[in-house]
């Protein structure tokens, strides 16, 4: 096995590894904002609004991600928006998760005791202050597991985005390894970088649930 | 409106996307199964190493793992092709996911019951095949359906190293004809349909076995 | 009836249960402590103490669920869980798993399988391991039914059974593989009081049939019609050991008086 080849071209691979890592965080971190709107209009009591949203939502949730990556890359410059193949990588990978994070969130909500709804509004909240004091951090709390998951699935999503020429980790692995004839050496160093990394997100969801425990979440 | 050659290529990757997936679930439940059972069996140094073998995998996205096997097996020795490789990937990334979902049922088992077995004058075996499985495997059928489910979503993975399957297929039309819209969709539909069909499945075994059995 | 021949088969003179100097301990806590007792063929124990006494894990070493520390329990002669009388091998699965067919156990829990219907659960054991002819076994277990009256729930779930229902099936199930005593875990301490009675009213009746059973209950009422003999433990000691009159109107000892009081 020649390690070596991994030491030399380290710098590829921490790239690769940055970009992953880079692209995930600021993909989570806007499907998560993404997901409020929509889990919120899911929870509408109006069919007419529902209905399409959650048509979006399941649609989503029932493709590959890889199609929907070639369908934003192949289909939409027919329709003439040509896009850079980041920006493309980057908004399939945030309005995948945006349904799956909007779905976890949705779920939460409806489980949360009318009590607790019933209490906020008892002393005087409602509208949007009721939303963002009382609900939303339960739902975030009770949640927490669930969605620590989906970003391990989103984390594992980004790879398909070598596909199209993203630099992030696995295409980087591949670059190495086709040019080096060092596969195993290569992928393995790449299997670790994500164990890691999703590790790293576990070990913040299970820190988040001791939290949570505490703060009356069974 | 949708040529002939497209309609037969479509059939063609999707035939092949169905039988990885399938070739894929079925090794992967057993392997799954055999990996659970491992590890509820609790010896010293392999329960640790099936444990981080399945932590490892799990945290392994299936493109990556689809080229470590298609590239990586040759270099020790181990010539595979791709539609081998596709099925291997599928398999073993399958399998880490299976093995959690039958642990959780094992673990749950009601001890209960077990006992009641025991005093019976049943061997572990014996308990095993008439009274544990029989309602584990039923149990775990919904999350394994799921899984399924997943599975199929990452299937395109092994487009990456060569296997023609209903992804390949889609960009190899639209790249030929130049139309990217119409094999696309269609793709799309197919595997839209698929996954509903699975879920729909989920759903009647779901309500099966609460009527028929209590909540399992 | 089969029962008769179940009845004449235990009329031996080896004491069908016989435990000496049983010991266990659970960590630093000492739960059963030199206990000698003996069952006879016929007779109904009810074993009676404060929660914590040790009164189910005495029950649960009898078929091995529980492994004694120190002491033998013998069964119709035969040493459970170890060949041989002196310190002979530990027993395989296989002979233990035989020695258990012996010996019928309802839990407090019913512990019915859910995936069986009611008659399944019935032939489940004289079928996959006493390895009898199929007719044979189900043609007795429906007379079981009979017996404790549930022949129309031959073919249900335990699912739709009331708590006392499947009490009742539990019992039908442990009887169904013939064995030489029946232990009862606090039979009807799990169920709704409508229902107690009739699960009480079918031990009675195998009480009075000749059954050797042994059970652990907190119903008195039971204890002194149905029994034979009082067992009283109290932190793992046997107390005391009488005939119900006795027990209930002239307990001998201070702790089983504090226990009788405390009960009003």
């Amino acid at each position: 096995m020649r390690f070596e080849v991994i030491i030399a071209e380290w710098s590829t691979l921490a790239a690769g590894f940055a970009t992953t890592i880079w692209i995930c965080a600021l993909s989570g971190a806007l499907s998560l904002l993404l997901a409020l709107p929509v889990a919120a209009l899911l929870m509408v009591r109006r069919a007419v609004i529902v209905w399409p949203v959650r048509a979006m939502v399941d649609g989503l949730r029932a493709i590959p991600f890889l199609m929907l990556v070639f369908l934003g890359y192949y289909c939409l410059p027919v329709l003439g928006l040509k896009f850079s193949s980041w920006t493309c990588g980057l908004v399939s990978l945030t309005i995948y998760n945006t349904a799956y994070f909007g779905e976890i969130l949705r779920g939460a909500w409806a489980h949360l005791p009318r009590e607790q709804e019933d209490a906020g509004r008892a002393f005087g909240f409602y509208g949007f202050a009721l939303t963002r004091r009382i609900i939303l951090p339960q739902i975030f709390i009770s949640a927490g597991p669930v969605l620590g998951n989906q970003i391990i699935t989103l984390i594992k999503n980004s790879a398909f985005l070598m596909v199209i020429t993203i630099p992030e980790l696995t295409f980087a692995a591949n670059e190495v390894q086709a040019i080096y004839f060092t596969p195993l050496e290569t992928l393995i160093v790449a299997v670790l970088l994500y164990w890691l990394l999703c590790s790293a997100v576990e070990g913040i969801v299970r820190v988040m649930d001791r939290v949570a425990v505490v703060r009356g979440h069974e | 409106m949708i040529s002939w050659t497209l309609a037969v290529e479509l059939a063609r990757g999707t035939l092949t996307t169905m039988v990885i997936s399938l070739a894929g679930i079925a090794a992967g439940m057993l392997i799954g199964l055999a990996l659970a059972l491992l590890r509820t069996a609790r010896l010293p140094v392999l329960t640790q190493a099936i444990a981080i073998y399945i932590s490892m995998i799990r945290a392994t996205p299936v493109v990556t793992l689809a080229l470590l096997v298609f590239f990586g097996l040759p270099a020790v020795g181990l010539a595979i092709g791709p539609f081998a490789a596709g099925i291997l990937t599928l398999t073993i990334n399958t399998s880490v996911f299976q093995a959690e979902i039958w642990r959780a049922q094992l673990n749950d088992f009601p001890r209960g019951q077990r006992e009641a077995a025991y005093a019976a004058g049943m061997t572990d075996l014996l308990a095993f095949r008439r009274i544990i499985f029989p309602q584990v495997w039923r149990a775990a059928l919904p999350a394994l359906v799921n899984e399924m489910t997943l599975l199929l979503k990452g299937s395109p993975a092994v487009a990456v190293i060569g296997v023609v399957d209903l992804t390949r297929v889609a960009v190899r039309m639209s790249s030929v004809t130049y139309e990217p819209v119409k094999p696309f969709l269609l793709a799309t539909l197919i595997y839209i349909v698929i996954v509903l069909a699975l879920i729909a499945a989920q759903r009647t075994i779901e309500s099966t076995l609460v009527r028929r059995y209590g909540i399992l | 009836m089969w029962l008769w021949s179940v009845v004449m088969s235990s009329a031996r003179p080896t004491p069908v249960v016989a435990i000496r100097g049983l010991g266990k301990s659970f960590g630093s806590l000492r739960v059963l402590n030199e206990i000698d007792l003996e069952i006879e063929a016929g007779k109904t124990v009810c074993v009676l103490g404060p929660s914590g006494s040790g009164k189910t894990t005495l029950l649960r070493c009898i078929n091995f669920l529980e492994q004694p520390d120190e002491g033998q329990i013998f069964l119709a002669g035969e040493r459970v869980g170890y060949v041989g009388d002196a310190q002979g091998r530990p027993m395989t699965q296989r002979e233990l798993a035989r020695i258990r067919t012996r010996v019928g156990m309802v839990f407090q829990h019913f512990n019915l399988w859910p995936h069986l219907t009611v008659l399944g659960n019935l032939i489940e054991a004289p079928l996959y391991v006493q390895k009898r002819r199929r007719n044979e076994v189900i043609a007795e277990a429906e007379e079981l039914l009979d017996k404790i009256g549930l022949q129309d729930k031959r073919d249900i779930y335990p699912s739709r059974l009331s708590g006392g229902q499947k009490q009742r099936v539990a019992i039908a199930r442990a009887l169904a593989t013939k064995p030489r005593v029946l232990l009862f875990d606090e039979p009807t301490s799990s169920l709704d009081p409508e229902l107690v009675g009739e699960v009480l009213s079918v031990m009675r009746d195998l009480a009075r049939g000749g059954q050797t059973m042994m059970v652990v209950t907190h119903e008195m009422g039971f204890a002194r019609e149905a029994a034979d003999e009082i067992v009283f433990l109290d932190e793992g000691v046997l107390v005391e050991r009488a005939s119900p009159e006795q027990f209930f109107t002239k307990p001998q000892t201070k702790r089983a008086q504090q226990f009788l009081q405390r009960l009003g």
